[in-house]
């Protein structure tokens, strides 16, 4: 049985749909990020999972009852804020408990509740503080612990690391992991943050436009990205997109790719392609920047492609290539060789055929001839 | 069409018992407010009837506008209209920019301590009530041992009957209206001008403007909105003065120049007990007003990009 | 400071006239208050004879005795501690969850009362239909009445709603979560975090009701509800008219401005008592619901 059902969920604010029909079903236990652009509909998904919207069409179930017209302390869900939303009069330990006083729990039920929370956070030092006087990450813990106490079935996450600086929003991330591999509890995350999917998620929902993109684990999604929003949306630096066209030659399919150049650049595509494309389709040709190298490599089957570079980044043991293929903007993920300086004299890179990616250009769904 | 009916009711009635703690929450004040402020306006049709409280309101039969006819051709009535207006009227220009002066003078004064003593000097007058202040007043301008006439008597003058000369009602009324508001109502524009960009005078300063030329070009054109509030209020509240304070202040001997509408809806109405005559007064001015507000808010939607709603 | 050699000679001449200017204003200020202050401590004689101005003279506190020896004037007292703390009671408790309401998006036909509201503070029935409206209420000569019908005002409820509106919605949501009722969440949550608003208001309420004389002296009847203001209204001004009464009070220790004067002095401590707590809010108070409607 799911923990979380969502069949055909449609909201709408007056004539304008925002989330448009969709469909979920998150396992007992599982972690579920939600993730997209920001006005992508997965807040308003989240909060009418937590019951804070209205759901215009379709249902929603918890635990196998249906919620949609069920007030949000009855769904058995808790959710932490992006602003934490603590209580600044009350002090930590009041903060934790406020769910379970305004329940009328007894004293005593609600001060263990309280110092369990606090040591599986260790927030016990704390907990006679004001939220004032806490540093962000320390804010942070005390809104997890009061969702904690509540012991939901459901825990709902709303953008909770997105006011932290990066280093403590690293930090708080295995953190969070952390506490879901210990307490098991079934948790649905948002955030438009593609790195916090990939490393909290055991599957992710990609969102665009009030629509499910994909939905899968993030290997999978990174692997064989459903479409050309989440093959750019997933990944850093995204993956390239190349526009071209496809053309025939000596049996197999050839992608010419779109440019002003006298010499435009081709590159052959795989051969389990050539069934699924037509000559003179639009395509998109998608290059991961981890993918393309300089120096060739132990794979077998590469190609080169001319290309200018217009800038290089280092980074450290990599460094990143901003060059033009047939005019069009591609970067690059290299390791960074002993002069950095040979970088900017790079002439043509190296792209294994089988890690190229196809989708249509008009519909932007993969051209996919593997399985 | 019905079919919509229901289901809007039915909303209704879904919004009802999801949210009845709230309209409980609500029901005290908006009981309040019926019995207080909008069940008296069923008693505003008196001003179109000839009232006698033995028949009460239903009983009592209507005259039309005769009762508006008797005010316009009360000599009393019109006095005290024009009155009403002259007194706003000076006020408006003597009055109103006394704030926005204070204001602007507190903000150029550089010690901090300085400026929130004197801050709180001045601020204190409006927290007194008009009693007080017309005691002080009456203490003040008396005869015989008021401070005022004491130092006219030293310089050989005759002494002046400041309250009973009907000549020195408005300066004595707008005058001491200075002393206990000015203060106070310049809080509102010293948070506007609190709300200045900083760096709006650093730059100034820059190019090398004096403190003359900030308080012109910037001070002044950025509180401009808040002035055109301040201004739409006075305006709108052109036919409303002071009339507690004027009661206190008024005899019948300055009433050719202190009597003021209000004052002759107290005294016709609660002291002479014709209501009907008095109803009509407030009515009178009191749509007058709502004119006023609502024209002026017009205007500055207009002119400005201001308004008050 | 060393602010001296950033300013040129004109801003700096500018700075000084500016603050003798302002210096003059508070002087004109405080005046008043000194002087009725030096009357209240000086002997009778003295200030009719003309020779109170700034100090006292003859210090004595035989006004001060002949006040406080006033029976109606503790009665008086008395009433307005009444009219003043059970009323801003009153109205807090009306006020608040009244604004609370109003300010929740939720809350069906919030349009029309915010407008119900905010149109009585541009028109109301007036002065006369009022009065008519407390009488048939059964509201005439009673403190009960003085203190309901004058509870709430549009001003209050508006500055009241506009600071539950900016409270951010995560509150609430979080609240609402942790299955707070709407009662709950007004008094553990909306009220705590509202504290400076709701003191300002408060303050407002107590100001006010301190001061106000006028529907006192309209609606009451007897002596012993009346308030202290009205008190001093009949003293002050009706008395001073009657020359009679007037010259009564006339001995050389003290007299009526004296005597006034003492009156005045006692009904201004409590004010200057809690004017510096207040100065904190008002402040507040005038730019969160001042302008904004």
């Amino acid at each position: 049985m799911s923990a979380v059902e969502l069949n055909d969920v449609v909201k709408r604010y007056g004539a304008l749909e925002v989330v448009h029909s969709i469909d979920l079903s998150v396992v007992q236990g599982e972690f579920v990020v939600l993730v997209g652009p920001s006005g992508c509909g997965k807040s308003t998904t989240l909060r009418m999972v937590a019951g804070l919207e209205d759901i215009s069409g379709g249902t929603i179930s918890i635990g196998g009852r249906v919620v949609n017209r069920m007030a949000p302390k009855d769904r058995d869900v808790a959710m932490v804020f992006q602003n934490y939303a603590l209580y600044p009069h009350l002090n930590v330990a009041e903060n934790i408990a406020f769910g379970l006083r305004v329940r009328g729990e007894k004293n005593a039920v609600v001060e263990a509740a309280v110092s369990e929370a606090a040591t599986i956070l260790d927030l016990t030092p704390y907990l006679k503080r004001k939220p004032a006087d806490l540093s962000g990450g320390q804010r942070q813990r005390v809104a997890m612990g009061r969702a904690i106490v509540r012991k939901p079935r459901v825990f709902l996450f709303d953008e909770p690391l997105s006011n932290l600086d990066a280093k403590l929003r690293t930090q708080m991330r295995a953190e969070i992991r952390r506490l879901h591999n210990r307490m098991g509890v079934t948790s649905i995350y948002v955030t438009h943050d593609q790195v916090e999917a990939m490393t909290l998620a055991d599957r992710i929902v990609v969102m665009n436009s009030g629509r499910v993109e994909q939905v899968g684990s993030p290997m999978e999604l990174f692997l064989n990205p459903a479409n050309a929003f989440v093959a750019s949306f997933l990944g850093s630096p995204p993956m390239n997109l190349l526009k071209a066209t496809v053309t025939a030659a000596n049996g197999a399919a050839v992608a010419r790719i779109d440019g002003t150049d006298d010499n435009p650049a081709q590159l052959t595509l795989p051969a389990w392609s050539a069934a699924a494309l037509d000559a003179g389709q639009r395509i998109l040709v998608g290059l991961r920047p981890e993918h393309l190298e300089i120096e060739t490599g132990t794979v077998a089957d590469v190609q080169n492609i001319p290309t200018t570079v217009d800038l290089v980044e280092p980074l450290g043991s990599e460094a990143l290539l901003h060059c033009r293929i047939a005019g069009q903007p591609v970067v690059a993920k290299v390791d960074t060789p002993s002069d950095v300086q040979k970088l900017a004299e790079v002439r043509q890179l190296l792209m294994p055929t089988d890690r190229l990616h196809i989708f249509d250009l008009e519909t932007g769904r993969a051209v996919n001839g593997r399985s | 069409m019905t079919s919509r009916m229901t289901h809007y009711l039915k909303g209704i009635g879904e919004d009802l018992r999801r949210d009845w703690q709230l309209y409980l929450l609500a029901l005290p004040m908006i009981v309040w407010f019926l019995l207080f402020l909008y069940k008296p306006m069923e008693g505003l049709q008196i001003a179109f009837k000839d009232f006698s409280p033995f028949r009460g309101i239903a009983g009592s039969p209507w005259v039309g506008l005769e009762n508006f006819r008797t005010l316009l051709e009360d000599q009393i009535f019109i006095r005290a209209f024009i009155n009403t207006i002259t007194i706003s009227g000076l006020g408006l220009i003597f009055a109103f920019p006394v704030p926005i002066i204070l204001a602007l003078m507190f903000n150029e004064l550089q010690n901090e301590f300085g400026r929130r003593f004197s801050q709180t000097i001045v601020y204190l007058p409006h927290f007194i009530s008009v009693v007080i202040v017309a005691g002080i007043v009456i203490n003040l301008l008396s005869p015989t041992t008021g401070v005022i006439n004491l130092i006219l008597s030293s310089l050989g003058f005759e002494p002046v009957y400041f309250l009973t000369q009907p000549e020195w009602f408005r300066s004595v009324f707008i005058g001491s209206n200075i002393w206990k508001e000015a203060g106070f109502e310049s809080i509102v524009y010293l948070a506007a001008i609190a709300g200045v960009s900083p760096t709006l005078y650093e730059s100034a300063r820059v190019d090398g403007a004096s403190r003359w030329q900030m308080i012109w070009r910037i001070t002044l054109p950025c509180i401009l909105p808040t002035i055109i509030i301040m201004l739409i209020i006075r305006i709108g509240n052109l036919v409303e003065v002071g009339f507690e304070y004027i009661i206190l202040l008024y005899q019948p001997a300055t009433y050719s120049t202190a009597d003021v509408v209000s004052t002759y809806v107290y005294r016709t109405g609660l002291q002479g007990t014709q209501y009907d005559l008095a109803t009509a007064a407030g009515l009178f001015n009191a749509v007058i007003a709502f004119a006023l507000v609502f024209t002026a808010n017009r205007i500055s939607r207009k002119v400005s990009s201001t308004s008050l709603w | 400071m060393a602010h001296f050699n950033l300013y040129s000679r004109g801003d700096w001449i500018f700075g000084y006239a500016n603050a003798a200017l302002i210096g003059i204003f508070v002087l004109s200020t405080l005046y008043p208050f000194i002087y009725i202050l030096a009357v209240s401590v000086s002997s009778g004689a003295a200030v009719t004879s003309g020779q109170v101005i700034l100090f006292p003279k003859d210090l004595t506190l035989a006004a001060y005795e002949f006040v406080l020896s006033d029976r109606l004037f503790w009665i008086a007292y008395g009433n307005t501690f009444i009219y003043t703390f059970g009323g801003t009671a009153v109205s807090l408790a009306i006020m608040i969850p009244g604004a609370y309401a109003l300010s929740r998006s939720r809350l069906r036909g919030r349009k029309f009362l915010n407008l119900m509201v905010a149109f009585t503070l541009w028109f109301n029935a007036g002065m006369i239909p009022f009065f008519l409206n407390m009488r048939d209420l059964g509201l005439l000569d009673s403190r009960f009445g003085l203190i309901i019908g004058f509870a709430c005002n549009a001003f209050n409820v508006i500055l009241l709603r506009n600071f539950f509106e900016a409270v951010p919605k995560s509150f609430e949501e979080a609240a609402k979560m942790d299955g707070a009722s709407e009662f709950q969440l007004l008094w553990k949550v909306f009220i705590p975090l509202s504290k400076p608003a709701i003191i300002t208001v408060g303050l407002f309420c107590i100001v006010s009701r301190w001061n106000s004389y006028f529907w006192a002296m309209v609606l009451l009847r007897g002596e012993e509800k009346i308030p202290l203001q009205l008190y001093l209204k009949r003293i002050i001004v009706d008395l001073s008219a009657n020359d009679e009464f007037a010259s009564s009070l006339m001995t050389s220790r003290y007299s009526f401005e004296t005597v006034t004067a003492a009156i005045m002095i006692a009904s201004i401590i409590p004010v200057l008592l809690i004017y510096p707590s207040i100065q904190k809010y008002f402040n507040k108070g005038i730019t969160l619901g001042g302008v904004k409607e």
